[in-house]
């Protein structure tokens, strides 16, 4: 009978003939906001800055002229550094101290011993100048940035634009090897060709030879910003970005500032805060019932003992981030003046962020993953830009913004996100958690060997899980 | 009601009783610390008995020394500071210049040498190492009275120069205008690992072992009673002497109090604190100088010891460089006299390092680290204490009932109140807050902590207070 009346009533409200069109109005109008409101991604700000010494030059036009140029080198140089390397003061270690009080000085005479006698700076300047570099001011400073295009391109392939962003120690020099796995993959067997790319890796503003900030506050949204104004600069609406260390904070910065830019994100380290109830019960449950709360078994065999592995571990390993973050001019003050200390800081991180294991080894097991030339060249880049300082100041600028080094976790991740997780990584995150900022993670893969220097140590996995994860996206 | 009356009663018994029973129950015993033995040589330790003999010491210097140094003063690379940002990311590096500038110019390292050996200072082998020290008697006693030996030790980035001030007026205090009621003979060792003493070459020589093995210099010097005077590591040395050797300790002064063994009354009195003062026994100054805790307490501690983190984990590494580059050595340890003498001079263009102390002052004492290379070796002293972690090693949770003088010092780094203090060091006998100076209180107000030591002296004499531990 309730049924019944409510026919009548529905009946006698169809005569109304301003009801129903008001009411298809008003869901139709819902809906329309609804989708249009799920469609909107947040971004954070992306603001603006000036880095050049002294006051913002009056509202003229910077010169946005895009400058080659090659590194160079001279005999006085080559001399004063020479010179420095044979007065070096040598500490003798404590007796079975091996890399557990840091470096040990034993073996860092054996490095010196080739650096001042066997290793050729003019040699490897011409390795680093056999890609094309560049300079191009921005925001008053000036950027600098290899760019290396594929030699040949079948017609109609589309080459995808990569922007590839180093960390600390680290530099440009990084990605050497891996550039031409992704310029010309068919050479190293890695695909048909089907997937090329053109490659850009800026060095960040003070380090190697970009020039470092004059005022104070430059962190990684300036750097996110600075690298999408130079990729417009050249020319493209839309690339892929790829980064580890700070290049993995300010690849994702870049992805949350402007997402239409950003058809995908590859990284190979991440770190998610270990905050919130959740969180800290998957973790006490983890290791027990992983999946109950979505870990993988690979996950809890990388993540656990937990304490072990990402507390104490962690504190055991972040001393130069404390006083980096907190007294960066102070810290680099020697390492600017003395070549072999700056190695010794610098080579230490080689060796154990890619295994911690190599601690008890007393070379720190360094020539079993690099050769001599290759660490060393990446040091010559610090000494002779005088950039240790500068590159150091980068800590404070983050740290003392935001300690946790995160990602905006309200605005989340929202372009397509490739995550590959090496297993000898600092600290492991695994995908569950991942999700919570990465809202659209295309492929994540647990690769079978290498550390924090990815590109530099294994450019083979990491090229082949760049491909895979571009592969994927461009189906989309 | 008279129900309710009853059980109201009967909680109060029971409450009394408690802390009745509380208080009479006896106490543990107190454990001392236990000597600590040890071989610091290299290689093996040899069958043939320890040499004992003191032997005279003096600093020395040579051309080739000064032209090495100057060469790299000359050479040095520095970068510029960001514009406006003063010392807030460390040493600033046009103020820097300044320093290296006066350091080639106007700096006589000669004389300075000549500054250093006017004090008789020795050498001794101890537990496999040559230990440094300097000792300086009274040059003329009252009739009838001896002088009372004082051990004083130095700390990070300090040395015995530190001292070279206070000496005479604890040696010589009438020409000084102190009361000559306590004249002192004072030896300075240096710790192993820093300037003249030699470095351990084992892994694990903590602040037990220095503590041990000054116990066997002073033995050594023929000293069965003596007083010890410290801060920064100095006083974790001297508070672990108190823990060996309490009989032969008939006072210890401290010019630093850091508490290690946080637990649950700490944080309740650190979240309460400022609202209930007498409640955990603070006093009014103790509130100035804690509160608010986040800034004055957490957020400091985590800015000022970016250092002790990577001392206590890579050595090593932190002090290669230094060993290599005295514009970077002098820049490492200049910021430490800088705030830690004022934490307000992170905000001058120049640390206000020539408010407190002479550039002379100052760069002998690097000196004393670049002639000598121990910067690495200092160094390596926070990891073998620090390594395992705070609160975790068995000194830190042992008591100290020597005597105990503490002077606090306002801008020592972090403040530790009496309440906090008499938990550890249970005999305090004296505890004032003094009126001005920082961490390096020998160096910066050497009259003030003479005063103090005096004073604290005079009452443990007076009374006679180290018979009645």
């Amino acid at each position: 009978e309730n049924v019944l009346s409510q026919i009548r009533y529905f009946e006698s409200s169809q005569r109304n003939p301003f009801l129903v069109p008001a009411a298809a109005l008003g869901v139709g109008g819902v809906l329309v906001y609804w989708l249009r409101s799920g469609h909107k991604i947040k971004t954070i700000e992306m603001g603006d800055g000036w880095w050049g010494s002294g006051k913002r030059p009056p509202k003229g036009k910077e010169d946005e002229s895009i400058r080659p140029f090659k590194i160079e080198t001279s005999d006085k140089e080559i001399e004063d550094l020479h010179y420095r390397l044979d007065r070096f003061r040598y500490t003798p270690p404590l007796e079975g101290a091996a890399f557990h009080y840091g470096f040990n000085s034993n073996y860092l005479q054996k490095v010196v011993a080739y650096w001042r006698n066997q290793f050729n700076w003019r040699k490897q300047v011409e390795v680093l100048n056999k890609y094309p570099h560049f300079h191009t001011t921005i925001e008053g400073i000036d950027i600098h940035f290899i760019h290396v295009k594929p030699h040949y391109v079948p017609h109609g392939r589309a080459v995808q634009p990569l922007l590839m962003v180093h960390g600390w120690p680290g530099s440009f020099y990084e990605f050497y090897k891996i550039i031409p796995m992704l310029t010309e993959p068919a050479e190293h067997s890695l695909n048909d060709g089907d997937i090329v790319f053109e490659v850009i890796c800026p060095s960040i503003p003070g380090y190697g030879f970009s020039e470092a900030p004059h005022q104070k506050g430059f962190d990684s949204k300036a750097a996110a910003r600075i690298f999408h104004k130079l990729m417009n600069r050249l020319g493209f609406k839309e690339y892929y970005l790829q980064g580890g260390d700070w290049g993995s904070r300010i690849t994702i910065d870049m992805a949350q500032m402007l997402p239409q830019s950003v058809k995908g994100l590859h990284l190979n380290l991440i770190f998610i805060p270990i905050r919130g109830l959740r969180k800290i019960l998957s973790v006490m449950l983890g290791s027990y019932v992983p999946w109950l709360v979505g870990l993988s078994r690979e996950d809890v065999q990388r993540m656990y003992p937990f304490i072990q592995k990402n507390f104490y571990e962690l504190l055991q390993e972040s001393g130069y981030l404390h006083i980096q973050a907190t007294k960066p001019d102070t810290a680099g003050c020697g390492l600017n003046d003395s070549p072999v200390g700056l190695a010794a800081y610098i080579l230490e991180k080689f060796s154990t962020w890619t295994d911690k294991a190599f601690r008890q080894k007393d070379d720190g097991s360094l020539e079993s993953k690099y050769s001599l030339d290759e660490l060393l060249t990446n040091v010559m880049i610090y000494w002779v830009t005088s950039s240790i300082v500068p590159s150091m100041r980068f800590y404070k600028e983050n740290i003392s913004k935001d300690p946790t080094l995160t990602a905006d976790a309200r605005v989340g991740v929202h372009v397509p996100t490739g995550i590959a997780a090496f297993p000898q990584e600092l600290a492991h995150t695994p995908h569950v958690w991942a999700k919570e900022v990465f809202k659209n993670i295309i492929t994540y893969s647990y690769m079978p060997q290498g550390g924090h220097f990815a590109a530099f140590e294994e450019p083979k996995l990491l090229a082949q899980d760049i491909i895979k994860f571009v592969r994927k996206v461009e189906k989309l | 009601c008279s129900f309710f009356a009853g059980i109201m009663l009967l909680e109060i018994f029971l409450v009394l009783g408690a802390v009745i029973i509380y208080f009479l129950l006896p106490k543990k015993k107190e454990e001392t610390l236990p000597f600590k033995e040890g071989w610091w040589g290299k290689g093996e330790k040899p069958d043939t008995e320890e040499d004992t003999t003191i032997w005279p010491f003096k600093v020395q210097t040579t051309e080739e020394e000064l032209s090495d140094l100057f060469r790299r003063l000359d050479q040095a690379r520095f970068t510029e500071p960001l514009e406006n940002s003063c010392f807030h990311y460390g040493t600033n590096s046009v103020y820097l210049k300044k320093v290296i500038s006066y350091w080639k110019n106007q700096f006589n390292w000669k004389k300075q040498v000549e500054v250093l050996n006017k004090y008789p200072q020795f050498k001794t082998k101890i537990q496999g190492i040559d230990i440094h020290f300097v000792h300086v008697k009274p040059p003329r006693l009252p009739e009838g009275q001896s002088a009372k030996p004082l051990l004083m030790v130095h700390g990070w980035p300090g040395s015995f120069y530190e001292f070279y001030k206070i000496i005479p007026l604890l040696t010589d205090p009438a020409s000084h205008g102190l009361s000559d009621e306590h004249i002192f003979e004072v030896i300075c060792p240096s710790i192993p690992g820093y300037g003249f003493s030699e470095a351990p070459h084992k892994k694990d020589f903590n602040s037990v072992s220095a503590a041990s093995i000054f116990y066997e210099l002073m033995l050594r010097l023929g000293f069965n009673e003596f007083y010890a005077q410290g801060g920064d590591w100095g006083w974790l040395i001297c508070t672990n002497l108190a823990q060996i050797a309490p009989s032969h300790m008939k006072g210890l002064h401290l010019n630093l109090a850091s508490v290690t063994n946080v637990g649950f009354t700490h944080l309740l009195s650190i979240l309460l604190g400022c609202y209930f003062p007498g409640l955990f026994g603070f006093q009014d100054e103790d509130v100035r100088r804690m509160f608010p805790f986040l800034k004055k307490g957490l957020y400091r501690i985590l800015l000022e010891s970016g250092y002790a983190h990577i001392q206590a984990t890579k050595p090593d590494t932190v002090g290669c460089g230094l060993n290599d580059s005295p514009a970077g050595l002098a820049a490492y340890i200049l910021e430490k006299f800088s705030t830690w003498t004022n934490l307000e001079f992170h905000n001058l263009e120049d640390g206000g390092l020539e408010r407190k102390f002479h550039l002379d002052d100052l760069l002998t004492n690097i000196m004393i680290y670049w002639v000598s290379g121990c910067i690495v070796s200092s160094m390596r002293f926070y990891k073998e204490n620090m390594q395992k972690g705070l609160g975790t090693q068995k000194h830190e949770r042992l008591t100290v009932q020597v005597p105990t003088g503490i002077a606090s010092f306002p801008n020592e780094i972090m403040h530790t109140p009496q309440a906090w203090a008499q938990k550890k060091y249970t005999n305090i006998v004296s505890f004032h807050f003094m009126p001005r100076g920082g961490h390096f209180a020998a160096l910066e107000e050497p009259k003030l902590l003479a005063e103090d030591i005096l004073q604290f002296v005079g009452k443990v004499e007076k009374e006679q207070l180290w018979r009645k531990k």
